[in-house]
């Protein structure tokens, strides 16, 4: 559940011939502020190149879902079991 | 969800399926997983005052960079927690800035104060530890694709803490004197902190969703003694006393004291003549510990701080 923002996917490569992967999502208020989360949160490696985009950008092609989408937000009532 | 019941997907999980999205999930599984990432996310983001707290006693300019780049890579690791619990329709922003203190989920002693150097990095030797071996854990067997994927930049780097913790001990060790003493004063304390750090043990346990739904693999018991086969081995070669014993011929490490124990944390000390049920233990851990309440303030004053001066 966000309450300001979209889930911005991360994608990164340590080199020119490797593959983009997929190293994680942050939540954001804008583009920029994705931008530094990115950056900021998944620094493991030196990476070539690292992008940014939002969940919602992508098309599922042979499935019903786009696959990052985990569904829709069910309230936050089911983390408060203490 | 509904796709499967929950001895269905218990029995798929077990046979290695994966799963990559709510509609995979039973209503028990989802709660189970949510409790789990919190416990995580709660873990890394608290450890970060408390290392905040230590770290303002660095010896040197190297040692607090050392020393803050350990805190931002924990906060990194919060933040990959609470997204994925975001995933799950959890509320981050709740998570962070709205939940009694009381409430959060890390533990016990993640509640105690750090005062120094010595200790700082007495808890990246033992607490660092225990978290490699706790996600470690979860990053080999976890049945949620998710998490698989995040658990990798986490592993990564707790073994740079975890080394940061272990040079540091052994430098202290060769060192001597009141340096070797403050480590130990602090081991004394900490110890049985790590031991409590994994649970309650097995037979107290009737039922375990994380296990039956594959959310991790090992056991408590089975974790807290990988921990200890680590820990204690190491503290014995650089000459420190534990209330523990390494047997190399059996290759198992045996506790010299009676679980459970009371802890008394003004004197920051354990009561090992006191006896104590696991209920009681419960209770010491519900209640929280004496920086409970300052950790989570002190994450929230600096986000309220900005936006004020922000708004001036």
């Amino acid at each position: 559940m966000i309450r300001n923002g979209r889930v911005y996917e991360v994608f990164a490569r340590k080199k020119r011939a490797d593959r983009f992967e997929h190293v994680g999502a942050v939540s954001a208020p804008n583009e920029q502020l994705a931008r530094v989360y990115a950056w900021q949160t998944y620094d493991e490696a030196k990476w070539f190149e690292m992008t940014v985009a939002p969940r919602d950008a992508f098309a599922a092609v042979n499935r019903p879902q786009a696959p990052f989408t985990l569904g829709a937000p069910a309230g936050r009532a089911a983390a408060d079991s203490r | 969800m509904g796709r499967f019941t929950d001895e269905e997907l218990q029995r798929k999980v077990q046979e290695g399926f994966i799963v990559e999205s709510e509609e995979d999930m039973t209503e028990t599984y989802k709660r189970a997983l949510i409790t789990q990432l919190t416990v995580q996310g709660d873990t890394e983001l608290i450890s970060a005052p408390a290392y905040f707290m230590a770290a303002r006693d660095a010896p040197s300019t190297n040692t607090m960079v050392s020393a803050t780049a350990i805190i931002q890579d924990e906060l990194g690791h919060a933040n990959i927690a609470y997204r994925l619990l975001e995933d799950l329709g959890v509320d981050r922003h709740w998570l962070l800035y709205e939940r009694e203190p009381a409430h959060f989920k890390h533990p016990y002693g993640f509640d105690q104060p750090l005062m120094n150097w010595a200790e700082l990095v007495s808890a990246n030797a033992l607490y660092d530890r225990a978290g490699i071996t706790l996600l470690g854990d979860v990053h080999r067997n976890t049945s949620y694709g998710p998490l698989k994927r995040g658990l990798v930049k986490v592993s990564m780097e707790e073994n740079f803490h975890l080394r940061h913790g272990e040079v540091w001990i052994r430098r202290f060790a060769e060192a001597g004197g009141a340096a070797k003493e403050a480590v130990q004063r602090t081991l004394d304390w900490m110890f049985p902190m790590g031991v409590e750090w994994f649970g309650m043990p097995d037979d107290r346990k009737h039922h375990n969703a994380q296990l039956d739904f594959r959310l991790k693999g090992m056991t408590n018991d089975q974790l807290r003694r990988t921990w200890l086969k680590a820990v204690v081995p190491l503290c014995e070669e650089l000459g420190y006393d534990l209330p523990a014993q390494y047997d190399p011929a059996s290759d198992e490490v045996e506790l010299t004291y009676e679980l459970p124990c009371q802890y008394d944390p003004e004197a920051r000390r354990w009561l090992y003549d006191e006896t104590i049920t696991w209920k009681q233990v419960f209770e010491r851990w519900k209640a929280r510990g004496p920086m409970n309440e300052q950790y989570v303030d002190s994450l929230r004053r600096s986000r309220f701080a900005v936006e004020r001066l922000l708004a001036a």
